[in-house]
């Protein structure tokens, strides 16, 4: 009996350790602060997009925000694994033109820089190919 | 045990969750009618006010230009005593953020200080003086070095202060909040363009904000039944008739990329025409300034 309770309490650990890392809790709050601090030097904060189509099940997250000529942006991405873990993020502009995308040639980066040179709003979409589909971003501006 | 362990932590949110301050209780208990909206009106105004462009981008642009400071065009920072009203509180705590922004990006930390000071005092009367940690911006406020540090802290405790309101089915006065922090910057933006008739730059962003305009109009008009958004709302609409013989035309062109270390640099090909006449520009200037006088005083 005290074996198979040790056996049990050995079981219960690995099963822990080898819990998989998409039913982790996902934390896009906090993955969207900190890609705050990792906004290319000269960037001012502007807004933190949670990213998260794991608790809600979404396949796309969706903010927009009006953006202005002569104004560069950044948007960048922070995942649990390694960055960008799949998220896409695309933006689009008022009439839903596709603009950005930071996935270039089958690469998925880990940021876009935009030079705006048509005042606007502007829709940021964020869409997973693969990984734990739970992320944070940043947007950030200079001039 | 997983299962014992997820009880026990809902157990503990359950019981934190129910500790509300009075400050919240009082507030929720006072929200009426006049503030109420659909499910699907209250998605579209979180849209709508995520939208809403910041007006440090006014201010960093103003100072880009080449345009001194002038402190002559802000809000007097002893004006918060008065400000009685929830409305007025609202309004003035967005065109004091506005202000702040402005002091900051020229390094006039006196003066920011002040501003901080009506903040909090401001946001402390409508509840929501906690997100603004004094202390610590005080501290980054005295060192020029800090500029970086202190304009991240303060936008952040401004969306986090909106994020709140809106949790707390309080968009009205995140409206508000973001009504009158845009009316103090179009104001500093007009004031600044007309002594400055040579920018060009400058009399574009006053010709853009058009569209700024138009998403503020419609986030007033989801509360046609409170007697003081309502009197904004018909200010702006005069504001609106200014505009009219404003222009805006977007042309599309796809974008270009190129990837720099690991980042997509995008290179914009579209454009926006904005055509503004000296004669509409006046009509702006003098319609703000209406507006922000109603709102200050």
């Amino acid at each position: 009996m005290k074996k198979f309770s040790i056996a049990l309490v050995l079981l219960a650990f690995v099963g822990f350790g080898f819990t998989d890392h998409s039913s982790a809790p996902c934390d896009p709050e906090g993955l969207a602060n900190t890609c705050i601090p990792k906004l290319a030097e000269g960037f001012k904060f502007l807004k933190a997009y949670k990213v998260d189509g794991a608790l809600t099940g979404k396949e796309k997250v969706e903010y927009s925000y009006v953006l202005t000529t002569g104004t560069q942006y950044m948007i960048n991405l922070c995942a649990p694994g390694e960055t960008p873990d799949g998220i896409v993020v695309s933006l689009f502009d008022g009439q839903r033109n596709k603009i950005a995308t930071n996935k270039v040639e089958g690469q998925i980066l880990s940021a876009i820089n935009f030079a705006c040179q048509s005042t606007g709003i502007y829709y940021i979409q964020y869409t997973f190919d693969g990984g734990a589909r739970c992320g944070g971003s940043a947007l950030g501006f200079k001039r | 045990m997983r299962v014992v362990f997820v009880l026990a932590a809902v157990a503990l949110l359950a019981a934190c969750g129910s500790e509300k301050k009075p400050d919240d209780r009082a507030f929720e208990e006072g929200l009426d009618s006049l503030h109420q909206t659909t499910t699907l009106n209250q998605e579209m105004i979180d849209g709508i006010l995520q939208q809403i462009p910041s007006p440090l981008e006014i201010s960093v642009l103003l100072k880009e230009s080449g345009t001194k400071y002038d402190g002559a065009l802000l809000n007097p920072a002893a004006n918060f005593e008065k400000y009685n009203s929830r409305y007025k509180m609202a309004l003035n705590l967005g065109v004091y953020g506005t202000d702040l922004g402005y002091t900051n990006i020229y390094e006039q930390s006196r003066a920011g200080l002040d501003y901080l000071s009506s903040i909090r005092t401001l946001a402390d009367g409508l509840s929501i003086g906690q997100f603004f940690d004094m202390q610590t911006i005080a501290r980054l406020a005295g060192n020029s070095k800090n500029l970086d540090s202190l304009l991240l802290l303060t936008t952040q405790n401004f969306n986090e202060l909106n994020a709140y309101l809106e949790k707390q089915g309080r968009s009205y006065q995140s409206v508000l909040l973001l009504a009158g922090g845009w009316v103090e910057a179009m104001h500093i933006t007009c004031q600044t363009a007309a002594k400055n008739p040579a920018n060009k730059q400058l009399m574009q962003t006053v010709g853009e904000q058009k569209i700024i305009l138009e998403q503020i109009a419609l986030l007033l008009s989801f509360y046609p039944d409170d007697a003081d958004i309502k009197t904004l709302a018909t200010d702006l609409e005069l504001l609106k008739q200014a505009y009219e013989g404003v222009s805006i035309s977007h042309t599309y062109q796809e974008s270009s990329v190129e990837v720099v270390n690991g980042v997509a640099m995008i290179k914009d090909n579209s454009s926006t025409e904005v055509q503004i006449t000296p004669q509409d520009f006046e009509k702006i200037k003098a319609a703000t300034a209406s507006i922000r006088s109603k709102i200050i005083g």
